[in-house]
């Protein structure tokens, strides 16, 4: 700050800033721009513009140098990023590479991450299912964490929103423990999803079969069309970036959004060091930035801060951000910052053949994936010997496929006449784990290039995730055999934490300003113009995929901002 | 590439492969630009016979046709483990004995080769990759698209 002049500082100056420029930072940005607010969107990584920066998108499978398989140096060189299932030829330049951005794992964690305008926006599966309140009040009905401040009812309003805005295609289904939204048409389940959906409802009172609820634009409407989007073409090619815009992402949504309002600056390569706090004035001023390529450093400045760098880096911008009032992390009065880490169990999948229903298959391809069951153990009351429970995926499939055991003539036109033989199956598991004081990140002594201490990073599984897997891969192998599907084949996998890309925590929401971060508006409770509202705001993580939550929390938060800051209390 | 050499060497994309067609290499350099193994003009005949035994010209083109035994160079060259690269250039010069024989032979040579020979495996692999995803055959023969532009997850089939 000491070697600027006055009129510089007016310069770097908004009304406010946005840390990060991903799912959640984009909605922050855009709802800030749309009410007028001069706002500074700061990106650590490069800029990706809608489709002119999607290379590969229009690629054919020959026309990939190695048929999207990665080099072997290319896999060897990276063993965290490539044990996420998307890491492939096509979308290799949206992840963050092992060498690239090193954290210290104090336990193994595969911390997946997309460091780019756009964030894993881009990348991500596009799976929105709502919360409900058996998810909000779950740590004080189960007896963990803290009890979240807020209800369903306080986010309803808000997912309708964020809902319209984005397209969400879904079916209403009318149960409490996934409730309906704003929806487009929904994808339909196959014949053989709809076939497993009638055995379980059958069989099995409280468990349901419905068709998974995704991002995309299955009949557009007026406001979709307004953002340059068209209808989703089922390609199915999604990480590689959509030029159709059929998916919901930052770049083809809410940043084109936000940039229209003429109210945002956005600044790549800008990698967000701390905020600024000031003793004086009693709150948080700006953020200092380290120029990506110039490693200058430049501080900016604004009445109110969106901290949106995806889960585990707000915590570590948060933990970096020191001052005489916080020594240990901005607004860590409760010194719980960087602790009550949790994240998702996606550990077993079951697959199995489906003999029956031949004489059918499927045409084009679905974007939603297929089913979902949504969680039904624990739900109603404790019955199990472990803690909440788990949702799960289902999706059947059928093709043709050819006997390549012979050579010569005979294997190539079996090649070319490939037969379709059984329908396959397959489930995996989302389960929710319980935030624990001993899951934590803290700094570590070492920097990175941007003078950035590494992450180190302490998380684990424990025996309430051990007993719920099993009895997921127990009561689907059940299912699966009451529905008449042979040759069930059970799928534990020995993965750490973090693959499931759902890391959540560490900043989290609560009443008591002696046990929690934030309010029940998003705001720290000891620097209020400070609003987190990514996935380390999660009091507890729920069995849905989150990320439609963290759309949903953004919108509300600025809206309490700007009303805040329009009172004179930020 | 600096101008100079992006003239000399003319790239044509087969496949996503690029083929170096300059006088650049002396005759006894493969075709494509190897990086991490070595195989000469010799080596890659002989993969273009072995690519063709596995897969021949039929009433439609075989393996040497649509240049799958440079796929196979390539992701040896690339995708391939350093131990597999080893196992798989050893079974490639045992394989020199069958060279210019009839593809009857080849063929006869290649299953007669244990059932775990890496060798063979890889090869087999690769081709297999290379002809199913070669844009003959996915324009051609089991047609892909990249815009499906729907979804029916109940289609009767047919008999
Ligand atoms: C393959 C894959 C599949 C997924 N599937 C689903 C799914 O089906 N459903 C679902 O809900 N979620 C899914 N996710 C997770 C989802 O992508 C994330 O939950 C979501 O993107 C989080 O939003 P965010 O804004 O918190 O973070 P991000 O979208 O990651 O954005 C954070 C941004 O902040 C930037 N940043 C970080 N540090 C700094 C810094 N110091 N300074 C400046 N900028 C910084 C990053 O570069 C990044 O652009 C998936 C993710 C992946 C990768
Ligand atoms: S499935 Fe839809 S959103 Fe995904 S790439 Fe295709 S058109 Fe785009």
């Amino acid at each position: 700050m000491a070697n600027l002049n006055i009129d510089s500082v007016k310069d770097r100056t908004y009304d406010a800033i946005v840390i990060g420029s991903g799912i959640s930072g984009g909605w922050s940005a855009k709802e800030l721009c749309e009410k007028g607010l001069k706002t500074l969107v700061l990106e650590r990584g490069r800029d990706v513009q809608h489709v002119k920066d999607y290379p590969t998108t229009n690629l054919y499978p020959w026309e990939f140098e190695h048929r999207n398989e990665l080099p072997y140096s290319v896999q060897q060189e990276n063993p965290i990023v490539n044990r996420c299932y998307a890491f492939h030829e096509d979308a290799a330049h949206f992840f963050v590479k092992d060498q690239e951005h090193p954290y210290v794992q104090e336990k193994p964690f595969d911390w997946i991450r997309g460091y780019q305008v756009g964030g894993k926006s881009l990348l991500w599966a596009r799976q929105t299912q709502r919360w409900s309140n058996f998810d909000f009040d779950g740590p004080a009905r189960d007896g963990f964490a803290v009890d979240w401040p807020i209800r369903y009812q306080d986010i309803k309003p808000w997912y309708d929103y964020v809902e319209r805005f984005a397209g969400i295609a879904g079916d209403k289904d009318g149960l409490p423990e996934l409730p309906d939204g704003e929806f487009l048409p929904g994808y339909p389940l196959n014949v053989v999803e709809k076939y497993f959906k009638q055995q379980v409802e059958a069989k099995y009172p409280g468990r349901k079969v419905i068709s998974a609820r995704c991002a995309h634009l299955s009949k557009p409407n007026q406001i979709h069309i307004d953002q340059g989007r068209v209808q989703c073409q089922n390609r199915t090619l999604c990480q590689r970036g959509c030029p159709f815009g059929g998916y919901f992402s930052s770049n083809a949504s809410t940043l084109p959004w936000a940039a229209k309002t003429g109210n945002m600056t956005l600044r790549p390569n800008s990698v967000v060091h701390s905020i600024l706090y000031d003793d004086k004035q009693g709150k948080a001023v700006g953020v200092k930035v380290i120029d990506k390529e110039t490693k200058e450093e430049i501080d900016f400045f604004a009445q109110v801060i969106f901290l949106n760098a995806a889960a585990l880096n707000s915590n570590l911008i948060l933990l970096n951000s020191t001052s005489s009032r916080f020594p240990n992390g901005l607004g860590n009065d409760s010194g719980t910052l960087g602790k009550y880490v949790a994240f998702h169990n996606y550990s077993a999948r079951i697959s199995a053949e489906y003999e029956g229903l031949l004489d059918y298959k499927t045409d084009g391809r679905n974007p939603a994936g297929g089913g979902y069951i949504p969680r039904f153990r624990n739900l109603h009351k404790q019955e199990t010997d472990f803690l909440r429970g788990y949702a799960a995926g289902f999706g059947a499939y059928r093709s043709a496929s050819a006997d390549e055991s012979g050579i010569g003539a005979d294997l190539k036109n079996a090649i070319l006449q490939p037969k379709y033989g059984n329908w396959g199956v397959g489930s995996h598991m989302m389960g929710e784990t319980i935030p624990k004081e001993s899951n934590y990140v803290t700094l570590d002594g070492q920097k990175d290039a941007w003078g950035m201490p590494l992450l180190k990073i302490s998380v684990d599984y424990d025996e309430n995730d051990a007993k719920m897997k099993k009895d997921y891969l127990d009561t689907m192998e059940e299912m699966f055999t009451a529905a008449g599907f042979t040759n069930i084949r059970r799928n534990e996998s020995s993965q750490a934490p973090g693959l499931d890309i759902h890391e959540m925590g560490g900043v989290r929401m609560g009443k008591d300003p002696k046990t929690s971060m934030l309010n029940s508006w998003h705001q720290l409770h000891a620097c209020p113009n400070v609003y987190v509202t990514d996935g380390a705001s999660m009091t507890s993580t729920s069995t849905q995929n989150p990320s439609l939550t963290y759309m949903a929390f953004s919108a509300r938060a600025v809206d309490h901002a700007v009303n805040e800051l329009k009172k004179g209390n930020l | 590439m600096n101008r100079r050499s992006a003239l000399k060497q003319m790239f044509i994309m087969a496949g996503g492969l690029m083929i170096a067609t300059s006088c650049d290499f002396s005759p006894k350099s493969p075709s494509i630009q190897l990086k991490t193994i070595s195989l000469d003009k010799g080596d890659e005949d002989l993969l273009a016979e072995l690519v063709e035994a596995i897969l021949p010209k039929t009433d439609s083109p075989g393996a040497r046709e649509l240049n799958l035994h440079l796929f196979v160079m390539k992701m040896l060259d690339d995708c391939t483990s350093p131990e597999d690269q080893k196992t798989f250039l050893a079974g490639l010069k045992a394989a020199e004995k069958v060279k210019g024989k009839p593809l009857a032979d080849q063929q006869a040579y290649l299953t007669g080769l244990p059932a775990d020979d890496n060798f063979f495996k890889i090869l087999k692999r690769r081709t297999l990759q290379g002809y199913k995803n070669s844009e003959y055959v996915m324009k051609n023969k089991l047609k892909y698209e990249l815009v499906p532009g729907r979804y029916d997850g109940a289609v009767k089939m047919e008999g």
